[in-house]
């Protein structure tokens, strides 16, 4: 793929001017037909310069995911300061899928240079790999955040979403899909810990990330789009584990967790985390795997690891 | 009430005379500086804190959970001791909410520390981070531990508040009652006034005094000027602005939430300045107020972290050894009915430690008098050099003597830094253990420091450190 053409952005845009866009271009496709068909991804990038953390924003959200409220950016929320970045590229007019109602299925961050929270941030956000899925087609979303002023590489997200029953043309279907959240053989371990997660979480985790997508507010608005309920944010679950794991990733280290059935809250999740240690004792890797207590079905699963 | 009438600040020129001199208890000089005799070093390897700010400011936000791990944390980074197991940790802070009872253990959990590094909450009001530098100490001199940290941490922004006591009483029942009725009959109890939240102060319990209106008592008794006060706070913000230029806490501070420098410290302020500012407390006493916001400390959030062990734990690791911790006194006073004022209880530890080292004020190098309040500081002085005093309430033949004032607070102390209760011992401890090792010997001895803390209820511990 030819290296997509960079928009600058003057600020970081608006997620909920993003989210109401949104829900008119998907009402605007419902009514006038869908104007989705082309099927290639828009060959630009979005970048917005020289982002800063909000201090207060920061320690909210290390206090409500059980971070230590060190001066560095948790990599979960550089997740979601760089959220509004990649929600701009994927709610432009000639992004090939609608943007409300995707499904979040994969998440991959590298954690190459702790960011202090005082640093300026270059935040840029593409799309690459519009591909088929069992149940619809699925994309992935690159970001990277430099340093504004040395231009190193510090952070590198991939997002993989899934638009569910939508099928473009010359995108096939693949035969085995990955990331499909098979659960058919999870026998659930001993839990190393239990979460209690209360309705309100959602409009907890809105209010440090700004995701404010209405599937994680309330009963109501996740109604309004077809779920039975409101459920909490994939983002949220995973870097909660990411808390978990500890000050053992050190500063490198790369993330991984894979989505599968949603967390409809309120809700019990039973957690095991995992360490796979060296004949020298040394950290080689933490796996995690969150579940319903009850059901034993699999939420999420995924792994820390150094980078090397 | 004997001190009151006697004459404050009089110099006896006779100090220190009842004192037997070092070494002729038994002690022999390298017994001493291990403290008890038959016991080995606590050796102190260094410390660190985040800076210290004033209430409402860089840390409004910041939980004591949060600053101890950052402190906790910056002193991992500085002795490379991320995924150590450390002997025990242990640290406290005041003002401390109900949930934070395993404040230290917490901390520890989310720091770079093994997870295995065990850990304790202390509380002795301001007292508390001397008192786990002296505690942890012990526990390496009687080979229990071969390293430790001890510190303390307080946010008067992040102060809890309680319900009041009515409604904690009917939430209480609440939780008994059984029926729905039983429920509503609980819950038509609650009254307008039992709504009111129930915020700490700094009152004490007792007489209902706040500590600076106690501190108003015992300034007035021992006749400290207004002028004195001025001039000890000034030198308190000169000394510590002096120590930051010449970069003395480079080793000492790690930065947190944007904050590089204690935002207390006035750098540029002047005696004038100082000379302006109205009396806060005392003002209904009948003589002269005198204490004011300058020469008070305000209230001030930050944590503070030392690292100590036995001299082999730092040499295997190739660790600095900056000073020892010789001895330490708790002391306590009965201010609740006059007999002392509410922060003198320093005045009887240090005799009592000095006549267990056989040791005079004129053997020390430094002094570290925590400044709670100049008055503090002056009236503790006055006390020592007060003749009639030594004899009839210290027991000695005369005044325990004078401290000389070019090694008092040398590099600024509470009213310029701040004073995070619980925090100040940490700090004293580590920026004196500097002083020493920097000091070296003096006349063929270590350079020895003495460290004085008051604290809430009548209570002061003290301490001995040798350079190391």
């Amino acid at each position: 793929m030819s290296k997509p053409q960079p928009v600058i952005l003057g600020e970081l845009p608006s997620l909920s001017k993003l989210y109401m866009n949104a829900a008119a271009t998907a009402a605007r496709r419902r009514i006038m037909g869908s104007s989705a068909g082309q099927a290639t991804l828009p060959a630009v990038s979005h970048e917005v310069k020289g982002v800063q953390a909000d201090v207060a924003n920061l320690t909210a959200y290390q206090h409500l995911l059980g971070e230590t409220a060190s001066d560095i950016l948790p990599a979960g929320f550089v997740h979601a300061l760089a959220f509004p970045v990649s929600m701009s590229v994927m709610n432009r007019d000639d992004f090939p899928l609608p943007l409300l109602g995707m499904i979040h299925l994969r998440n991959h961050v590298e954690q190459l240079v702790p960011i202090q929270f005082t640093e300026a941030l270059d935040i840029r956000s593409w799309s690459e790999n519009l591909s088929g899925h069992r149940v619809g087609t699925q994309v992935d979303v690159i970001t990277e955040v430099r340093s504004s002023s040395s231009g190193e590489l510090l952070w590198r997200g991939i997002s993989t979403y899934l638009a569910k029953g939508v099928f473009l043309p010359g995108i096939d279907k693949p035969g085995n899909s990955s990331g499909s959240g098979d659960n058919g053989n999870f026998s659930p371990p001993d839990p190393t810990a239990l979460w209690q997660l209360d309705l309100d979480i959602g409009r907890s985790y809105a209010a440090v990330s700004g995701d404010f997508n209405p599937i994680h507010l309330s009963v109501l608005s996740a109604k309004a789009l077809g779920l039975r309920g409101s459920i909490a944010h994939g983002m949220y679950l995973a870097s909660r584990a990411l808390a978990d794991v500890g000050a053992v990733k050190s500063d490198a280290f790369i993330w991984d967790v894979t989505f599968e059935a949603p967390v409809f809250l309120p809700a019990r999740v039973a957690l095991d985390i995992s360490t796979i240690q060296a004949e020298t004792g040394a950290w080689q890797r933490s796996d995690y795997v969150a579940w319903n207590p009850r059901s034993g079905r699999r939420h999420f699963r995924g792994s820390v690891a150094p980078l090397s | 009430m004997a001190a009151a009438d006697a004459p404050a600040g009089e110099n006896t020129g006779t100090p220190g005379t009842h004192n037997t001199h070092a070494g002729t208890d038994g002690f022999t000089s390298g017994e001493q500086s291990k403290g008890v005799k038959g016991t080995r070093a606590a050796v102190i390897v260094g410390g660190n804190r985040i800076p210290f700010a004033r209430t409402g400011g860089a840390y409004v936000k910041s939980s004591n959970q949060d600053m101890l791990t950052a402190a906790l944390d910056g002193l991992i980074a500085r002795f490379g001791l991320q995924d150590e197991r450390i002997g025990e940790v242990a640290a406290g802070a005041v003002l401390k909410h109900s949930r934070d009872f395993n404040l230290t253990r917490e901390a520890v959990l989310g720091s770079a520390l093994s997870p295995e590094t065990p850990a304790y909450d202390l509380q002795q009001a301001c007292a508390t981070g001397l008192e786990t530098v002296l505690g942890l100490a012990n526990k390496i001199k009687l080979g229990q531990i071969e390293s430790a940290i001890a510190g303390g941490v307080d946010s008067a922004s992040d102060a809890p508040i309680a319900v009041s006591e009515g409604l904690r009483e009917i939430l209480l029942d609440l939780n008994r009652a059984k029926t729905s009725v039983q429920k509503l009959k609980v819950l038509a109890r609650i009254r307008p006034k039992d709504l009111a939240p129930d915020a700490p102060n700094t009152g004490e319990p007792r007489t209902g005094l706040s500590m600076g209106e106690h501190q108003a008592l015992t300034t007035a008794q021992w006749k400290i000027s207004r002028e004195a006060q001025d001039e000890l706070a000034f030198n308190s913000h000169r000394n510590l602005a002096a120590a930051y230029e010449r970069g003395f806490f480079e080793d000492l501070i790690t930065p947190y939430r944007g904050l590089n420098r204690d935002s207390n410290l006035r750098a540029d302020t002047t005696l004038e300045k100082l000379s302006t500012l109205k009396p806060v407390f005392g003002r209904n006493l009948g003589s002269e107020a005198t204490m004011t916001a300058g020469n008070s400390t305000p209230l001030t959030d930050g944590a503070a972290t030392v690292l100590l062990a036995t001299e082999e734990w730092a040499d295997s690791r190739g660790l600095p050894k900056l000073a020892t911790v010789l001895d330490g006194e708790a002391a306590a006073v009965d201010f609740v009915h006059g007999k002392d004022g509410l922060l003198m209880a320093p005045v009887f530890a240090v005799p009592r430690l000095l006549a267990r080292h056989g040791l005079t004020l004129e053997d020390f190098d430094f002094f570290e008098i925590h400044e709670a309040f100049a008055g503090t500081v002056l009236s503790t002085l006055a006390a020592w050099e007060d003749e009639d005093f030594g004899r009839t309430r210290l027991g000695l033949d005369g005044a325990l003597g004078k401290v000389d004032r070019t090694k008092l607070n040398i590099n600024g102390s509470s009213l310029a830094a701040g004073h995070p209760f619980a925090a100040t011992g940490g700090r004293i401890v580590a920026s004196l253990a500097k002083m020493l090792h920097d000091k070296g010997a003096v006349d063929g001895r270590p350079a020895r420091g003495l460290i004085s803390v008051c604290a809430a209820g009548g209570q002061g511990v003290v301490a001995i450190l040798e350079a190391a």
